[in-house]
């Protein structure tokens, strides 16, 4: 009954209906499949086509850009191939630049890394109105960079400066913030650290609550010290997401753009009579909006890009070496127990054969002993492991 | 079935496309004819303080069909940036657009990108500004493309208590004789600055890329010839006021200061330096400068009629019309109006901007006392700038001027004023950088 009830559509029955009755289940059917098959597509097409647009787009036409000699002002000249290129991996300025960007972004990521761990593991005591601790942390963030900047340009003003006239009393020689390298890398670095600690602090203190207590209990137990269990459980406990802070730490200091910019805002050359600090996306700027070499500055934009993506590489490396290192010692833990387990297993059923009767002969032995093979045993676990 | 539906959704859209299209089509079409009767919005971009709102007003309410929407923008630098962006982009720019002297050379680039004006009768009122302002907005094929607004003729800034306690005379006029009045050298003016650091211990400028820029900009030629030519490595002329400056900062003239900053003013009010380069807007910032570092008229800043090398201009601006816009005559007709010798008066009282009007120049509302003259020692600035103003050549600027002015000797003159770099190595460096930085 049911059976005949279901196939009328795709059993050829002798009914005199003409052709479009057929046809439009059919066409519902093929809706139905094309739903299943493409909506999906079109449920995620936002997201595609708004980064065509803003992402994708503008990244081949800076490069389109950067393949021709472009003035800001009269337009594309004439096509001058990857010469752009290479006339700026020759320019003493882009390899200054970029020698700026990294001495800054060493000076900032490596201390406020460190400070952010520390903070997040005090943070992460039994603290009193944890919440009010908490919030004094982000709160720097929360200030725009350029009053950041404003504030700290004039902190490190060189002969009006509260830096130097502290140094002053205390008898030393003012320190040239804004004229000199280091100590304007220091300056930058500073302003970076100021804002970004807290942010850093906070994500990182999220990993290590998430940390289970009992692992933290039970090494207490075992006696292990405060320091001890900071370094042995926390750390290794928030690795991926320590990479991840300095993933994103990178990729913004890379781009550092606002403080060097307004550090000395009324300098002729943005980053400091010498360049002393300017990083590559201020001289970036510079060339396009200074100088008017548009082609230039697409192809510094480009080179740029390509450091942050063999950044983002090495990211990726870096992550999964230390997911498939973790992977291969859980692996080596695990087998460890297994293999004692097999040997205490192997002790009982010796013992059990050893009764007579006790035991049916079956297929049961025959595995264990197949598995105590020690040239195999590894290798299957292994296997698994990799699986 | 499918692609039907597909194509008939494709076909709305285009539809809509297309009409969207033809509807901006005929509002541009519309507005073409523009007769005068027609409501009009014209829009401005100026920066800094042209002070020209109060004419804006007055102009609306002469003219009822025509609304005027105005921006302002913060500062000259930044008003570049937003003209540039515009102008590559081909897009947004205003009916009339503000241009400062400092990047007139990148204007000059693109300048038929702008209105000629004489098409709306620049020619025939062309005698009512100073000449060289005029000759400063003609562009390479003789077209004028700009209206003169304010202009920024040197006078020389000085501290009347810290000359008279060095036992130099402090009053204007004899500060004026001192260096030389009307024949006044850059030799004299660092013979004297010797000798009053060597009696006080203290600097005498604030700083040398200000000096430096007035050594070059009152040349016939700068950093290029008339011609167009780039004019600075050999150029003996440079290279002597190169030499100069470098003796001066090695004598402890300069004070050093970071330019712009003067550490938010206190440096004029501490007695760091007792001269200062003032073209007649700058007047305003020294005034700004001394009462944000706490100090006031009894700090002793005064104006002599006097400038080393003979007369020099820094700065000032135009009124353009891009050649986007849709109502040229218009904007024309306003720009011409806001330049004219009664708005420039009335520019120079809200903002100081002095007049590139000669009418205006020696109108009462310019000569006479305000704010600014009771905090120069009551100095007659509207009559020293006039004549400050005399005998200003209109130097060519090559395309590149400012790169070469900022970044080519920006470090170069910075050198010197930190000891880290003698004249001559300094000088090389900022050849090196030329080099470097412009191309040919």
């Amino acid at each position: 009954m049911t059976s005949t009830l279901t196939p009328s559509a795709e059993t050829p029955t002798p009914t005199p209906r003409p052709a479009p009755a057929k046809q439009r289940p059919e066409f519902r059917r093929k809706l139905s499949r094309f739903d299943v098959k493409y909506s999906p597509y079109f449920y995620v097409a936002p997201f595609f086509v708004l980064f065509g647009l803003v992402g994708l787009f503008p990244l081949v036409y800076t490069f389109v850009v950067s393949l021709n000699d472009w003035n800001l002002l009269t337009g594309p000249g004439e096509w001058v191939g990857l010469e752009n290129f290479t006339t700026e991996l020759s320019s003493p300025l882009f390899w200054n630049s970029l020698f700026n960007t990294f001495s800054i972004f060493l000076l900032s990521a490596v201390p406020q890394l460190i400070a952010a761990v520390i903070i997040a593991a005090v943070l992460d005591q039994n603290l009193r109105a944890k919440t009010f601790w908490r919030l004094s942390v982000i709160l720097p963030y929360i200030v725009t960079p350029v009053a950041v900047t404003l504030i700290f340009s004039n902190i490190f003003g060189e002969k009006y400066g509260l830096v130097n006239n502290m140094l002053d009393v205390i008898g030393l020689d003012p320190v040239m913030w804004k004229t000199e390298t280091l100590p304007s890398h220091i300056a930058i670095a500073t302003m970076v650290n100021w804002r970004w600690t807290g942010y850093n602090a906070l994500i990182l203190l999220a990993a290590m609550q998430a940390v289970p207590r009992d692992v933290h209990e039970s090494a207490a137990l075992d006696g292990a010290g405060a320091a001890r269990r900071f370094f042995s459980i926390t750390i290794p406990s928030i690795r991926p997401t320590l990479i991840f802070v300095i993933i994103t730490a990178t990729i913004g200091g890379l781009q550092i753009f606002t403080e060097p910019k307004l550090f000395n805002a009324t300098s002729s050359i943005p980053g400091g009579p010498q360049r002393q600090y300017q990083t590559t996306v201020l001289y970036l700027w510079d060339l396009a909006f200074n100088r008017q070499e548009f082609g230039r500055a697409s192809a510094v934009a480009w080179i740029l890009f390509l450091i942050i993506v063999a950044f983002g590489l090495l990211n990726f490396w870096l992550s999964r070496r230390i997911a498939s290192s973790e992977a291969r010692s859980i692996k080596k833990r695990s087998s460890k127990r297994l293999a004692r387990y097999r040997t205490q297993r192997e002790a009982e059923i010796d013992t059990l054969v050893a009764v007579p009767g006790a035991f049916a002969p079956g297929e049961t032995p025959i595995p264990l002993e197949r598995d105590d093979d020690p040239d195999d045993r590894p290798g299957t676990t292994d296997k698994e492991g990799a699986r | 079935m499918k692609l039907s539906r597909r194509t008939r959704v494709a076909a709305a859209v285009a539809g809509a496309a297309s009409i969207a299209l033809l509807a901006t089509a005929c509002s541009t079409g519309g507005g073409e004819e523009g007769s005068s009767d027609e409501p009009i919005t014209l829009t401005v971009t100026t920066f800094g303080t042209q002070g020209l709102d109060d004419l804006y007003a007055q102009y609306e309410a002469d003219n009822p069909n025509i609304t005027i929407k105005a921006t302002n923008i913060d500062t000259g630098g930044n008003a570049l940036t937003d003209w540039q962006t515009k102008q590559a982009a081909g897009a947004g720019l205003p009916d009339v657009q503000a241009v400062e002297e400092g990047w007139l050379s990148k204007v000059m680039q693109v300048s038929d990108s702008f209105t000629d004006l004489s098409e709306y009768g620049a020619e025939d009122t062309a005698d009512q500004w100073v000449d060289w302002k005029v000759k400063q907005a003609t562009d390479a094929d003789g077209r004028i493309i700009g209206y003169g607004t304010d202009i920024g003729p040197e006078g020389l800034c000085f501290n009347g208590a810290l000359f008279e306690a060095a036992g130099l005379p402090s009053d204007r006029e004899g500060v004026a004789a001192l260096f030389g009045g009307e024949d006044a050298t850059w030799e004299k003016f660092f013979e004297v600055g010797k000798e009053y650091t060597d009696k006080t211990g203290k600097a005498f400028y604030d700083q040398s890329g200000f000096v430096w820029n007035s050594m070059v900009n009152q040349l016939p030629e700068g950093y290029y010839t008339a011609d167009g030519e780039l004019n600075v490595e050999g150029n003996k002329e440079l290279e002597a006021r190169w030499a100069l400056l470098a003796e001066g900062a090695a004598n402890g003239l300069s004070s050093a200061q970071t330019q712009w900053d003067w550490g938010g003013g206190k440096a004029f009010t501490d007695g760091s330096f007792a001269t200062f380069v003032c073209p007649g807007w700058m007047l305003g910032v020294v005034k700004g400068q001394v009462e944000a570092g706490g100090g006031d008229a009894s700090t002793g800043w005064d104006f002599a009629d006097v400038f080393p090398g003979g007369a020099a201009n820094w700065g000032g601006a135009f009124l353009t019309v891009p050649t986007t816009s849709k109502h040229p005559a218009e904007a024309a007709d306003l720009a011409a109006f806001l330049t004219n010798a009664q708005s420039q008066v009335a520019s120079f009282q809200a903002a100081g901007a002095f007049p590139s009007n000669i009418e205006a120049q020696s109108d009462a509302g310019v000569t006479g006392e305000s704010d600014l003259t009771a905090f120069f020692n009551d100095a007659p600035i509207g009559e020293i700038l006039a004549a400050r103003a005399e005998g200003v050549v209109a130097q060519y600027k090559g395309p590149d001027d400012s790169v070469i002015q900022e970044q080519v000797f920006g470090p170069s003159v910075q050198e010197l004023d930190s000891g880290k770099a003698d004249g001559p190595t300094a000088w090389q460096h900022a050849i090196d950088l030329l080099n470097e930085l412009v191309s040919e």
